[in-house]
C-alpha cells in the first residue's frame, strides 16, 4: 500500500509495525490526561494495523522475506531487522491483529471509568508494536529485542493498578520470571550465532538441511528456556496466574491469546528450521504435558474467575507445547489460533461479568447471570463448548488433533518396535514408558477441561445470584458485547474453513484463517488417518476412543454439575484438605518465596556483609593501620636522630649504587 | 584553524575559561552572573561535543594541536566526548533546578566547570600524559566538592576515595611512563607515535606484559574493579548529586577509556595473563557486587553499587580483546553514563521529597508523582539493559564477544541480566508501587516540575536515540576499532 503511494522502500510491514508505536508515544506524551484521546488513537492504530494485515494476507501469496536492514554492527557481528512473512507469521499476524483489535474495542468500554487511560492504551499499543515485531522477525536477535519489549509491556500493564500490593508483587514477578527464561534464551541465541554465523531463520534452515548435526541439544534446550519463561511452563509458570492482577483486557490479550503464545510461536519457528533435536523435543513434550495436567487440577482450586482461566491457559499452552514437541507444528499453530479465539472470548466474558459485578472476581459470589447478561452468557456458552471440544466447535478440531498425534506417537513406538501385543509395550522400556506417561498426562489434561470449565460456567451463569453485586448486574454496553459476540462466533466456526475443504474463503487465501495449519491439517487428515488405520489393521481404536472421549466429557459435565451446580464448591466444603492441595498449586509459590526471601536475599546480605568486613573493613582499614604504624615508627626516628637526613641520604646513595652495579 | 577544529577545541577551553571567569566574578558579581557563565561553559561544551561527533562521523578525521598538546578524536573518543558533554550539561541543569539548596553555589559551579573542562580534555587529548593530567585535574574538584558539600560521612569517604584514586592513578602514571620509556628513545607520549613505535616492535613480550599488569591494576582501582571497589559506593553516596553524576557517569570511565585506547592497542598482544585475571575479577564484579546491590536498602547506595557492578561488564568486554567486545564496552560506558546520571538525579528527588532514600520505608509514590514514576521506570530499565536504550547494545555485544572466552564465562556474565532485573525492579516496586507509606503520604502531591524534568529528559532522550539508532555511535566506533590490530587478532 505504502510503497506504491510513497514510491520508496517503506513497506506495509514497517507501517504495521510502527503505527502502534507511534500511537503509544502519542498517548504517553500528549494524551495522558485526555478522556478519550488515548483510547481513540489506540483503537485507530489497531484498526489501521488490521487493515494492513488483511491487505497483506489477501494480497500476497507464498512466502516473502523482505530485504533486511542492518541496525547494528561491530566487527564481524551485526544485527539486522528484516521481515519474514511466511505461513506461520501470516497465521500469527491474523490472530494478533484481529483478536487484538477486538480487545482494543472491548477496552474502550471496560476502561471507561479508569483514571489512567493514557497509560493503559499507550501500553496496549506498545504491546501491539512489540508483538508485531516478534511475529515478523526474520532472525533470533530481532526476535529477542521485541521479546524483551513484550516483557516490558506486560510488566507495565500488570502494574496498571500500581497502588495495590498485589500488582506490585505480580508485575515484578512476571518480569523477573521472564528474565530468567531470557537468560537461557539469550545464551542460546549467542551460541546459535556462533555456530551458524547468523541467526536468520532462512540461513539456519539451509545450513541445517546441508548438515543436520549442527543442531545441538543443549543449544535447543537453552532456546527453549525462552519458551518456558514467556509461555509460563514448568518451572517458570508461577508468574502467569499472578499476572491476572492487570486489567482484564490485558489478561485477555497478553496473558491468554497472544503474548504467552509467542513462546509457542518461537518454538514452532525453531522446529520448522530444524533446530529442535529429538531430545529437546522430548523434553518439551514431557514438561508441557505435565504442565497441562497439573494446571488442569490447579484450576479446580481457584475461586477467582480470572485465575481459573489463567490455569486453563497454562494447560492449553502445555498442549500446544506437546504438539510442537511431537513435531506437529501446524497443529500447534492451529490450536494456538483456536485457543486465541475461545480464550480471548472467555477472558472478555470474565471482564464483562467482573465489570457488571463491580469488580467482584469470586465466581461463587456471582451466579444466575445468564438471565441478567444474556449476550455475555451466549458468548460464554460458545467459548466453553469450544474449549471442552464439543464436536464441530473450533476447539474440538485442534484439541482432538493433539490428543490423536499424542496417541499416534505412542502407537508408532509400538509398531516400530514390532511388538505384537499391548503387553509388549512394557518391554519397550524407558521410551515406551515416557510415551505412555505423556499420553496419559495429555489425556487427563483433556478430561479435566470440561470439569473446570463447567464449574466456572455453572457458578457464574446458572443458579441464583450469590451476592448483592450479582443481583444488580446487568448487560454491558455495545463496546463490550460486540467483541464478545464476534469472538464467540469464531470460537464456534473458526476451524470450519480449514476442516470443510470445500469452504473456500476469500479465494482460498484465507482458507481457515490459518494457512499452514489448514494445509497440515488436511494433509494429516487424509494421509495421516489412512496411515494410522493401516497401522492398527482396521482396528476401530480411534472411533472408539473419540466416542469414549465424548461420553467422558458428558459424564464429567454431570459430575461438575453435581459438585458445583448448587452455587458452592462441594470439594471445598466437604474435602478441605483436597481443596487445599489443589489451591496450593504444587507449593511452587511457597518454595520460590522461601528461596527468594530466605536463601537468595540472605545470601546477598551475607555477601554484602563479607564485602564490608573483609574488603572494606579488614583490607582497607588494616592497610590504613599498617601505614599509620609505619608513620609512627619513622616519625620517632626522625625526632631522635638529629643527623638522620645524612644517614638516610647515605643509605639511599648506597642502595642506588648497588642497584646500578648489579 | 578550521571551524570544525575551533568547535572541537571550544569544548575543552570553554568550561575552563568560564571556570576562571566565574571564579573571578564570584568575588564581586552576583550569583546570577556566575550561573550564566556556568551555563555558557556547559552549553558550549555540549554543543561542541555534539557537533564534533557529527563532524567526525561525516569526515572521519579530526586532529589539531592545542595548548594542551595534540588533540583529536577517533570513534571511541568521539562517543566519550559526547557523553561528557551531555552528562556535564545535565549535571549543570540539575544543579540549577534541584530542590536542594546549595550554600555557596558560586564555588560549587566553579568546581563543576573545572571538572567539566578536565573531563572534556581527558577525551579530547591524544597525548597519554595529557589524558592523565586532565583526569587528575578533574579529580581534584570532586574531592573538594565532597569535602564541602558531601553527606554525613563525607570525610572518611573522601579520604578513602583519595587514597584509592591517588594510588591507582600513581600506578597508572608509572605504567604510562614505562610505556614511553620502553618504546621510544625520544620519550614521546603522543598516542600515534607510541603506536608506531610499538608497531615497529622492539619491545620484549615480558616487559609489555608487566607494564600492562601495572596499568591494569592502577586503572582497575580507578574503575572500581573487584576487590579495589570499596571506595566507589561510599563516594557516590556521599558526593553531591552533580558530582556523583559526573564522577560515576564520566570520570570513572577514564580507566576503561585508557585501557581501550592505549593499553590494549599497545600491549594487548602480550597481556594474556592479566586478561585472564581481569576476566575473573570482572565476573566477581558482575555477580558478587550484583548481590551486594541486591542487599542495599538505601536507593542511592543501590545505584552506587549497581554502577560498580556494571563496570564488570565493561572489563569483560575489554578482556575479550575484540572489536565487538571493546565496542560493546564503549556502548555500555555511554549508556551507563547517561542512565546512572539520571538515577542519581532521582535519588536526590526522592531524598528531597520524602526526606529518605530508604526503600523499605517508601512505597506508593506513584500516586504522588506519576510523571516522575514513569521517567524513573525508564531510567531503571535503561540501566538494566532493556532494548530501546543504549545500554542494551553494549550488553548484548559484550555477551556475544564473551563466547570466545568459553560458554561458562558467557553464561556467568549473562546472569547479570537477572541480578540487575531483581534489584532494578525491586527499587521501582518498593518506591513507587504498592500502598503509600507514611513518609510518602505526608509528602502529598509532589510531582516533578518541567524544570526538574529537563535534565532527566535530556539524558533519556540521548539513551533512546542511541537505543533506536545505535549506528550513530557504532559506525565510527567500528571503523576505529577495526583499524587497531590488537582487537582483530581473533576476528575472522
Amino acid at each position: 500500500m505504502f510503497s506504491s503511494i510513497l514510491g520508496c522502500e517503506f513497506s506495509d510491514m514497517w507501517a504495521m509495525l510502527l503505527a502502534p508505536l507511534f500511537a503509544a508515544a502519542l498517548s504517553a506524551f500528549f494524551l495522558r490526561r485526555s478522556k478519550w484521546g488515548a483510547a481513540a488513537v489506540s483503537v485507530l492504530s489497531a484498526t489501521f494495523a488490521l487493515i494492513l494485515a488483511m491487505g497483506l494476507l489477501l494480497g500476497e501469496s507464498g512466502d516473502s522475506a523482505s530485504k533486511s536492514v542492518e541496525i547494528f554492527k561491530l566487527g564481524g557481528f551485526s544485527i539486522n531487522f528484516g521481515f519474514l512473512f511466511d505461513e506461520i507469521s501470516k497465521n500469527m499476524v491474523f490472530v494478533v491483529c484481529f483478536v487484538g483489535w477486538l480487545i482494543h474495542i472491548f477496552s474502550v468500554g471496560y476502561m471507561d471509568k479508569d483514571d489512567a487511560k493514557g497509560r493503559f492504551f499507550g501500553g496496549l499499543s506498545f504491546f501491539m508494536f512489540s508483538m508485531t515485531g516478534i511475529m515478523l522477525a526474520d532472525n533470533l536477535f530481532m526476535m529477542f529485542i521485541f521479546w524483551e519489549f513484550v516483557g516490558f509491556s506486560s510488566y507495565m500493564l500488570i502494574a496498571h493498578y500500581a497502588d495495590t500490593e498485589y500488582s506490585k508483587m505480580a508485575s515484578k514477578k512476571a518480569f523477573i520470571a521472564n528474565r530468567v527464561g531470557d537468560f537461557g534464551f539469550l545464551i542460546g541465541i549467542i551460541w546459535c550465532y556462533h555456530v551458524f554465523g547468523t541467526t536468520e531463520f532462512g540461513a539456519i534452515a539451509t545450513a541445517l538441511k546441508a548438515n543436520p548435526s549442527l543442531a545441538l541439544t543443549p543449544m535447543a534446550l537453552l532456546l527453549i528456556c525462552g519458551f518456558l519463561g514467556k509461555s509460563a511452563q514448568f518451572p517458570l509458570q508461577v508468574w502467569l496466574t499472578d499476572a491476572m492482577a492487570g486489567p482484564t483486557p490485558v489478561s485477555a490479550l497478553i496473558h491468554a491469546a497472544t503474548m504467552v503464545a509467542a513462546g509457542v510461536f518461537m518454538t514452532v519457528r525453531l522446529g520448522v528450521v530444524g533446530l529442535l533435536t529429538p531430545v529437546a523435543s522430548g523434553f518439551m513434550v514431557l514438561i508441557c504435558s505435565l504442565m497441562a495436567m497439573c494446571a488442569g487440577f490447579w484450576a479446580l482450586g481457584q475461586r477467582d474467575i480470572k485465575k481459573t482461566l489463567a490455569y486453563s491457559t497454562l494447560a492449553h499452552l502445555g498442549l500446544m507445547g506437546v504438539a510442537v514437541g511431537l513435531g506437529a507444528y501446524g497443529i500447534a499453530m492451529m490450536h494456538l489460533t483456536m485457543h486465541a479465539f475461545f480464550k480471548a472470548a472467555l477472558f472478555l466474558v470474565a471482564g464483562s461479568v467482573i465489570y457488571a459485578c463491580h469488580h467482584e472476581q469470586d465466581m461463587f459470589k456471582m451466579g444466575g447471570l445468564a438471565r441478567k447478561m444474556p449476550i455475555t452468557a451466549l458468548a460464554a456458552f460458545l467459548a466453553t463448548c469450544s474449549i471442552i471440544s464439543v464436536p464441530f466447535f473450533a476447539g474440538y478440531y485442534s484439541k482432538e488433533m493433539i490428543l490423536n498425534i499424542s496417541l499416534l506417537s505412542l502407537v508408532n513406538e509400538y509398531v516400530n518396535a514390532s511388538v505384537s501385543d499391548v503387553s509388549g509395550l512394557c518391554r519397550l522400556g524407558a521410551l515406551g514408558a515416557f510415551k505412555i506417561a505423556t499420553f496419559a498426562f495429555v489425556l487427563i489434561a483433556a478430561l479435566l477441561t470440561p470439569l473446570y470449565m463447567a464449574r466456572l460456567f455453572f457458578a457464574v451463569f446458572l443458579g441464583k445470584p450469590m451476592s448483592e453485586k450479582a443481583v444488580k448486574a446487568r448487560e454491558n454496553s455495545l463496546f463490550m458485547t460486540i467483541p464478545l459476540v464476534v469472538l464467540g462466533v469464531f470460537s464456534l466456526a473458526g476451524a470450519w474453513g480449514a476442516v470443510f475443504g470445500g469452504l473456500k474463503w476469500l479465494g482460498g487465501k484465507m482458507s481457515g484463517l490459518m494457512p499452514l495449519s489448514a494445509e497440515n491439517f488436511m494433509a494429516f487428515s487424509q494421509t495421516g488417518w489412512e496411515h494410522f488405520h493401516k497401522m492398527i489393521e482396521g482396528d476401530v481404536l480411534f472411533d472408539w476412543a473419540g466416542a469414549m472421549l465424548l461420553v467422558c466429557t458428558l459424564i464429567l459435565i454431570l459430575i461438575a454439575y453435581f459438585l458445583y451446580g448448587r452455587g458452592e464448591d462441594k470439594i471445598e466444603s466437604d474435602h478441605p484438605i483436597m481443596y487445599h492441595i489443589l489451591e496450593k498449586h504444587g507449593w511452587f509459590d511457597d518454595v520460590y518465596n522461601y528461596y527468594v526471601l530466605k536463601v537468595q536475599q540472605r545470601f546477598a546480605v551475607l555477601i554484602n556483609a563479607l564485602d564490608m568486613l573483609l574488603i572494606q573493613g579488614f583490607a582497607v582499614k588494616g592497610l590504613a593501620l599498617i601505614s599509620r604504624l609505619l608513620g609512627l615508627v619513622i616519625k620517632s626516628w626522625h625526632v631522635k636522630w638529629v643527623s638522620s637526613y645524612v644517614v638516610w641520604m647515605v643509605l639511599g646513595l648506597l642502595a642506588a649504587f648497588i642497584i646500578l652495579a648489579v | 584553524m578550521e571551524i570544525s577544529e575551533i568547535t572541537f577545541l571550544s569544548g575543552v577551553y570553554a568550561p575552563l575559561i568560564c571556570a576562571v571567569l566565574a571564579f573571578a566574578f564570584s568575588k564581586f558579581a552576583g550569583e546570577l552572573a556566575v550561573k550564566s557563565v556556568a551555563f555558557f561553559g556547559c552549553a558550549i561544551a555540549l554543543a561542541s561535543s555534539v557537533l564534533t561527533a557529527v563532524f567526525y562521523a561525516k569526515n572521519g578525521v579530526l586532529e589539531v594541536s592545542s595548548a594542551f598538546g595534540q588533540m583529536g578524536v577517533n570513534g571511541v573518543s568521539s562517543a566519550m566526548y559526547l557523553l561528557a558533554g551531555i552528562v556535564g550539561f545535565a549535571a549543570f541543569l540539575w544543579t540549577m533546578v534541584s530542590p536542594v539548596k546549595i550554600r555557596g553555589i558560586s564555588t560549587y559551579l566553579v568546581c563543576m566547570l573545572f571538572m567539566q573542562g578536565g573531563l572534556m580534555g581527558m577525551f579530547a587529548s591524544q597525548n597519554v600524559l595529557w589524558m592523565y593530567a586532565f583526569h587528575e585535574f578533574a579529580l581534584v574538584p570532586t574531592f573538594i566538592a565532597m569535602c564541602v558539600w558531601g553527606g554525613e560521612n563525607r570525610k572518611s569517604a573522601a579520604m578513602e576515595m583519595a587514597v584509592y584514586l591517588t594510588l591507582g592513578a600513581l600506578l597508572a602514571l608509572l605504567g604510562i611512563i614505562a610505556l614511553a620509556f620502553v618504546s621510544t628513545s625520544t620519550l614521546t607520549f603522543n598516542l600515534r607515535e607510541l603506536a608506531d613505535a610499538f608497531a615497529s616492535g622492539n619491545i620484549g613480550a615480558k616487559s609489555a606484559g608487566v607494564i600492562f599488569a601495572v596499568l591494569a591494576v592502577g586503572l582497575g582501582a580507578l574503575v572500581s574493579l573487584f576487590p579495589l571497589h570499596s571506595w566507589a559506593p561510599k563516594t557516590y553516596n556521599e558526593a553531591p548529586a552533580a558530582f556523583s553524576m559526573l564522577h560515576a557517569g564520566v570520570l570513572k570511565k577514564f580507566g576503561l577509556y585508557l585501557l581501550i585506547q592505549v593499553a590494549v592497542p599497545l600491549l594487548g598482544a602480550n597481556a594474556g595473563l592479566s586478561m585472564g585475571a581481569i576476566t575473573v575479577l570482572a565476573l566477581l564484579n558482575v555477580i558478587l557486587i550484583g548481590l551486594c546491590t541486591m542487599a542495599q536498602n538505601d536507593f542511592k547506595m543501590m545505584v552506587s553499587y549497581s554502577s560498580v557492578s556494571h563496570m564488570g561488564l565493561c572489563f569483560l568486554g575489554i578482556a575479550s580483546m575484540s572489536v565487538l567486545g571493546a565496542g560493546g564496552t564503549v556502548m555500555i560506558m555511554f549508556g551507563h553514563g547517561l542512565s546512572v546520571a539520571a538515577l542519581f538525579i532521582f535519588a536526590e528527588i526522592i531524598k528531597s521529597r520524602f526526606s529518605t532514600c530508604d526503600m523499605p520505608s517508601l512505597g506508593g509514590a506513584y500516586k504522588n508523582m506519576p510523571v516522575c514514576a514513569g521517567l524513573f521506570v525508564a531510567a531503571v530499565l535503561a540501566n538494566i539493559g532493556l532494548p530501546g536504550f543504549a545500554n542494551f547494545w553494549g550488553e548484548i555485544s559484550v555477551f556475544a564477544a564473551l563466547w570466545s572466552k568459553g560458554a561458562a564465562v558467557c553464561a556467568l556474565a549473562v546472569s547479570g541480566i537477572i541480578i540487575s532485573a531483581i534489584y532494578g525492579l525491586r527499587a521501582v516496586a518498593s518506591i513507587f508501587f504498592g500502598a503509600q507509606s507514611d513518609a510518602v503520604k505526608k509528602a502529598g502531591n509532589c510531582d516533578i516540575s518541567w524544570k526538574e524534568r529537563s535534565p532527566i529528559l535530556i539524558l533519556l532522550l540521548a539513551l533512546i536515540l542511541v537505543g533506536f539508532a545505535p549506528k550513530l555511535i557504532t559506525v565510527p566506533l567500528d571503523e576505529t576499532l577495526g583499524g587497531i590490530p590488537a582487537y582483530n587478532l581473533t576476528d575472522k
